[in-house]
C-alpha cells in the first residue's frame, strides 16, 4: 500500500539521441489503478523500469510510499513486476515459481505453501503447480507469473504489457479479472500498455504519454472527453476522433471542407486563428437537413455502423446506429453535435477552451 | 556419389527393379556406391585408429617395439612396472588434480567474466570484449620463455598453483568467449524478475542464471579438464621435482631416462598412455550428450 511519484524525473540512454522520457511529473494515490498509455517508444516502459530500479533516472526524484526510491537495488523497493515475457524462471515448476519471493524472504516451508496455496486457489491454477512453464499455455503462465507478484503482498504491482502476448479473447476476459483483483487487494497498480482500449477498460486514471513527455493524466472520461492535445485525441478512441482543419468565422468554425459548425462557448482563441476541429465518431449525427457530405464505405460492426464521408477533401467517420446503411457513393447530411465540438491550435495542437 | 552412380548404371537399375514401380524414382545408392562409401570411411577409421591400436598392443607386450604388431609376449607387466618403478599412481594423482582444480577455477572465472561481459555496462565493453578474443589468437609458445621468468620470480615453479593458473589463462579466453554467447542466449528479464522477487544480483547470477547456462557450463568445464590433462608445454617449462611429475612429463622421462632413445620402453610408454587416455574417454562418454546440446545452442548465442 503506498503512493507512488515521480517528480521531474529525466532519462536518456546513451545510445540514443532524444531523452526517453522528459521532466515526468505524476502523483499515483494509494489504492489507484494508474495506465501508462503511449505508442512504442513513449517512455512508459522507461518509466515503469525506473520505478522497479531496473533503470536509473539521470534527474528528479521518484518516491514509493513518500520514500526516494533513487539508487536502491529492486529487491529493497518491495515493487512486484509482472513482465510482457512472463519472465517465469524455465528450470523451476509453478509452485517454485510463485514460491521464489517467498524463499527468499525466508519464510517457513509451512508458511510458504500455505500463501502459495492460497493465491493459486484465487487465480485457479492448482492443477497446474507441478508443471514447468514450458509444459503451460500463454494464459497459463500468465496467470503463474500474476501469482508470483501477488504472493508476496508488494507495496506496489507494476505491469508491463501483461496481456499482450494473449489471444483476443482472453485478453479482453483476463483485463476484467486484473480489475476486480487490484480493487480487492487494493495495492497501488502501475500499468503499462500501448491499447487504448486496455487503458480505458482498466485504469481509475490515464497517464498519456509521447515522446518521453506526459501529454494528459485523468479518468478514462476525462482523456476520451477532454483530450489535452490533438496528440491525445488520436490516441483515444476507436475510431479516433475526426480531426479536421478549420478556421475561426464569428460565432462558427468553418472547416476547410465548408462545413460551418458552431464554436463552442467562451472561445476566446483569436479570430483569424488556425484550428483543428476535433469531433467524436458518435458527435455527428446523421440528418435530413445538413451539411451534405458522400458516403465512401460503410463498415457494420454489429452493435454500430462506422460509415466513412468525405466533406470536399476532408475524410471522416461517422459512428451511426446499426441499422444505417447508406448507399456508397450516395449524398447524406450531416450535423455536428455543438456539445461534442473540440478545438485545437493547428501550430501548438494543444486543446482551445 | 551421384557420379558414381553415372559410372554404372546397371546397378542403379538393379536398385530401381528390387524396389518395384515406385511412384517416383529411388534414390538409395546403389551396391557398389554402398560398398566405396564404407571402404572409404573404413580407411579413414583406421588411419585414426592405428594409433590407438598400437598402444592397445604395445602395452600388453613384453616386447614391443615402434611397429605394430600382435602382442610378441602377451603380458600385463607394462603396468605393473609403471606403479612399481614409475611411481605412476603418484603422477597420476598429480595430473588428476591439476586437472579437477583447473576446471573448477575457469568454470567459477567464465562464470563471472562471461556474464559480465554480456550483461554489465562496462566503459569500452567492445575493447576489452576484443582484446579477450586477441589473447585466445595468440600462440602460447611465443610467450614461453616470459612465462618462465614470471613463474620463477613468483615462486611458481614446481607448484600446484603455478601449473593451475597457467593452464586455466591458456583455456580462459576462448571459454569467457563460449560463456559470453550462453548467458547472451538468457533472456534479461529472467535475473530482473528474480532481482524484483528480492534477490541481490550475486545470488540471482547464482540461483537464476547459472542453471540455465548448465551446458555452457558443462562444455566449459570438460573442455578446461581435457585441455589442463592434455596440456605438455607447461608442464615441462615449469615442472622439474619428481614429486610434482604429472603424466606427460613421465612420458617425456620414461623415453630419456632407460639409456637412450634406442632403449626406449615402448610397452612401458604405451601402458602409461593407455591409462591417461582413460580419463579422457570417462569425461567425452559422461558429458557427451551435454556436450553437443552446448556446442549447439552455443552457436545460437555467439
Amino acid at each position: 500500500m503506498a503512493t507512488v511519484e515521480f517528480d521531474q524525473v529525466w532519462k536518456r540512454f546513451p545510445s540514443q539521441t532524444a531523452p526517453a522520457v522528459r521532466g515526468l511529473n505524476l502523483t499515483v494515490p494509494d489504492r489507484e489503478l494508474l495506465v501508462l498509455l503511449g505508442p512504442s517508444g513513449c517512455g512508459k516502459t522507461t518509466a515503469l523500469r525506473m520505478l522497479a530500479g531496473l533503470e536509473e533516472p539521470d534527474g528528479g526524484d521518484i518516491r514509493i510510499g513518500g520514500k526516494s526510491v533513487v539508487g536502491l537495488e529492486p529487491k529493497d523497493r518491495d515493487v512486484a513486476l509482472v513482465f510482457q515475457s512472463y519472465a517465469l524462471y524455465p528450470h523451476l515448476s509453478a509452485r517454485d515459481n510463485i514460491g521464489y519471493p517467498l524463499k527468499v524472504r525466508n519464510l517457513s516451508k509451512a508458511e510458504q505453501g500455505a500463501k502459495i496455496d492460497r493465491v493459486a486457489e484465487m487465480l485457479g491454477i492448482g492443477h497446474l503447480l507441478p508443471r514447468r512453464p514450458a509444459q503451460l499455455s500463454g494464459g497459463e503462465q500468465q496467470r503463474v507469473a500474476l501469482a508470483r507478484a501477488i504472493v508476496r503482498e508488494p507495496r506496489v504491482f507494476l505491469m508491463d504489457e501483461p496481456l499482450s502476448n494473449l489471444d483476443a479473447k482472453l485478453r479482453v476476459h483476463t483485463r476484467t479479472e486484473l480489475k476486480t483483483l487490484q480493487r480487492d487487494l487494493g495495492t497501488t497498480m502501475v500499468f503499462v500498455t500501448h491499447d487504448q482500449a486496455e487503458a480505458m477498460s482498466l485504469a481509475h486514471r490515464i497517464a498519456v504519454l509521447s515522446q518521453g513527455e506526459l501529454q494528459q493524466i485523468g479518468t478514462p472520461d476525462d482523456v476520451y472527453d477532454r483530450p489535452a492535445n490533438v496528440f491525445v485525441a488520436e490516441f483515444i478512441g476507436s475510431p479516433p476522433m475526426n480531426l479536421l482543419e478549420a478556421t475561426r468565422d464569428g460565432d462558427s468554425v468553418v472547416t476547410s471542407g465548408g462545413w460551418r459548425v458552431p464554436a463552442p462557448d467562451g472561445l476566446d482563441a483569436s479570430p483569424a486563428g488556425e484550428l483543428t476541429l476535433g469531433l467524436r465518431p458518435e458527435g455527428i449525427d446523421i440528418v435530413s437537413d445538413g451539411q451534405p457530405a458522400e458516403v465512401v464505405a460503410v463498415e457494420p460492426f454489429g452493435s454500430e455502423v462506422i460509415v466513412d464521408v468525405r466533406i470536399g477533401p476532408q475524410a471522416l467517420k461517422i459512428r451511426a446506429a446499426p441499422d444505417v446503411r447508406p448507399t456508397p457513393g450516395s449524398t447524406i447530411a450531416l450535423r455536428a453535435d455543438a456539445a461534442a465540438v473540440r478545438l485545437f491550435d493547428r501550430a501548438s495542437g494543444a486543446a482551445l477552451s | 556419389m551421384t557420379a558414381l552412380a553415372a559410372t554404372e548404371p546397371l546397378g542403379a537399375k538393379a536398385v530401381e527393379a528390387a524396389a518395384g514401380p515406385p511412384p517416383r524414382p529411388a534414390k538409395r545408392a546403389g551396391p557398389l556406391e554402398w560398398i566405396v562409401v564404407h571402404l572409404v570411411f573404413l580407411v579413414v577409421c583406421a588411419f585414426f585408429l592405428v594409433p590407438f591400436l598400437w598402444l592397445l598392443s604395445a602395452a600388453f607386450d613384453g616386447k614391443a617395439s615402434a611397429y605394430i604388431q600382435f602382442p610378441v609376449q602377451p603380458t600385463i607387466m607394462n603396468f605393473v612396472r609403471i606403479f612399481t618403478e614409475h611411481d605412476f599412481a603418484r603422477v597420476l594423482a598429480n595430473s588428476v588434480f591439476v586437472a579437477v582444480a583447473t576446471m573448477l577455477l575457469v568454470v567459477v572465472a567464465v562464470s563471472l567474466a562471461g556474464y559480465s561481459l554480456s550483461r554489465l555496462d562496462l566503459r569500452r565493453k567492445d575493447w576489452i570484449t576484443y582484446a579477450v578474443l586477441l589473447l585466445q589468437t595468440m600462440p602460447i609458445s611465443a610467450t614461453m620463455v616470459p612465462i618462465y621468468g614470471l613463474a620463477k620470480q613468483l615462486g611458481l615453479r614446481n607448484s600446484y598453483l603455478g601449473l593451475i593458473l597457467i593452464h586455466a589463462a591458456i583455456e580462459l579466453p576462448f571459454l569467457i568467449w563460449l560463456m559470453k554467447g550462453f548467458f547472451d542466449s538468457i533472456p534479461r528479464h529472467l535475473e530482473e524478475a528474480a532481482w524484483l522477487d528480492g534477490r541481490s544480483k550475486l545470488r540471482a547470477l547464482i540461483e537464476i542464471v547459472l542453471p540455465l547456462a548448465r551446458p555452457g557450463l558443462g562444455i566449459a568445464a570438460g573442455l578446461a579438464f581435457l585441455s589442463a590433462w592434455a596440456e605438455v608445454l607447461m608442464v615441462v617449462i615449469l615442472i622439474d621435482q619428481d614429486s610434482l611429475k604429472t603424466v606427460p612429463l613421465a612420458f617425456y622421462e620414461a623415453m630419456r631416462t632407460q639409456g637412450g632413445y634406442t632403449e626406449v620402453q615402448y610397452g612401458v610408454i604405451a601402458a602409461m598412455a593407455v591409462i591417461y587416455l582413460l580419463p579422457v574417454m570417462v569425461v567425452f562418454f559422461a558429458a557427451r550428450r551435454l556436450m553437443v546440446r552446448g556446442l549447439m545452442s552455443s552457436t545460437r548465442g555467439l
